[in-house]
């Protein structure tokens, strides 16, 4: 009787441990991408200027800037040291990932009307 | 606004321009070689233009909804599949010219070639004249940019074929075997470009993983230099590629190097300087 109980004790305990393990390599499967979560930045198109002309980004991250542009017209995101270029629809959104980057300044421009949309992302 | 039009118009026509120019010395080339047994109709160009006109104007007319597929990346994964299409077709095409070795099927062969290039040219337009349609036809609405951007679009359009005939004569004026040689590197590049860009593009829509940068040539050639325009329209060239963009732009020019087209050269140099 005492050792059917230490049995069973036994084989529970060997399930609760499979389960756990399972359970932990289900959660890292699952955490991963969670884990690898990308910050998202902001990034408004208004009277062909962009708002913060000013982004600043963590080194070594990758970032997704979600892009609105409040302009009817739309607008070409393009930056040579970002090595970025994309349109973006006239009320309209977009997102584009950006980095893992090297500290420093990274200019970009609004290609339609260059005069006025001027930003850079700062890393550090 | 004038000048912005002029330069935005010019880079657009610009890639289309050239990649038609060399595929039409490749098919003056291929008639100056094979004779009436593997010759094109010309006329492949005329299709090409007039159904990529059409196919950009759906395709800029549908913009607003693709930009929103996938997370808001379905432009990058569109104009990536573009690029990896216009790929495949130009290796498709340098496989199936009839070389030394291979000359069976020759009918069958310049058709497919005819479709290749119709294909490649069909699909470099839909994408650089969607662009074009985007920006003229969002901005020039505007009161007075109508003027300075349709004006501009006509100088920059007029820059950019001009160019693209230039490189035309210019290599139909060289002999044979140099038209052929240079023809081919153009080729080449052209084909790593299109690698290169899918892979910049899945990577911007991170779809593909980063990887770090190869090189960093800003300080020496500047992209937005007029030299750095004008190499990145005809070749594809970026201050900054990553690692994968120059692996892919590497193994599309392998590609190409490993196909009869490039074979071919060898064989007829000398029968070919005679009849030049």
């Amino acid at each position: 009787m005492r050792l059917k109980f230490i049995l069973r004790r036994f084989h529970e305990m060997k399930n609760s441990a499979s389960m756990l393990l399972l359970s932990i390599t289900l959660t890292s499967l699952f955490a991963y991408p969670a884990s690898a979560a990308v910050a998202e930045i902001e990034l408004v198109i208004k009277d062909h200027l962009f708002f913060p002309a000013t982004l600043e980004i963590p080194a070594g991250q990758k970032v997704r800037i979600r892009i609105i542009n409040q302009d009817s017209t739309p607008e070409e995101f393009e930056s040579y040291e970002l090595n970025r270029e994309k349109i973006i629809v006239g009320n309209g959104q977009a997102v584009i990932f950006i980095g893992p980057l090297e500290p420093g300044r990274y200019p970009f421009f609004g290609e339609f009307f260059p005069k006025t949309a001027q930003g850079v992302v700062i890393v550090k | 606004m004038f000048l912005n039009a002029v330069i935005i118009v010019l880079q657009e026509i610009l890639e289309a321009s050239l990649l038609i120019s060399v595929l039409l010395v490749f098919t003056q080339l291929f008639h100056k070689i094979w004779g009436k047994s593997f010759s094109l109709k010309t006329s492949w160009v005329a299709y090409s233009i007039i159904l990529g006109i059409i196919g950009a104007g759906l395709y800029s007319h549908y913009t607003p909804q693709v930009s929103e597929w996938f997370d808001y990346v379905g432009q990058e994964v569109v104009n990536a599949s573009i690029h990896i299409g216009s790929l495949i077709l130009l290796l498709i095409l340098a496989f199936v010219v009839p070389s030394k070795k291979i000359t069976g099927k020759l009918m069958t062969r310049s058709r497919l070639t005819t479709f290749c290039m119709t294909g490649v040219v069909l699909l470099a337009i839909i994408r650089e004249g969607s662009e074009i349609m985007q920006y003229v036809g969002g901005i020039a609405g505007q009161s007075g940019n109508f003027t300075p951007i349709v004006f501009g679009g006509i100088i920059g359009a007029g820059i950019g074929l001009s160019i693209g005939v230039l490189l035309y004569y210019g290599l139909m004026s060289l002999s044979i075997k140099w038209a052929y040689r240079l023809g081919l590197i153009l080729l080449m590049l052209i084909a790593g470009n299109m690698g290169s860009q899918a892979v910049l593009l899945l990577t911007q829509a991170d779809w593909l993983p980063f990887t770090p940068i190869a090189w960093n040539t800003s300080a020496l050639l500047a992209e937005d230099s007029i030299l750095g325009h004008l190499l990145y329209a005809l070749i594809g060239y970026e201050a900054t590629p990553s690692i994968l963009q120059l692996v892919c732009y590497l193994s599309g020019m392998i590609m190409i190097a490993i196909s009869p087209l490039f074979r071919k050269v060898q064989p007829h140099n000398q029968s070919l300087a005679g009849t030049n």
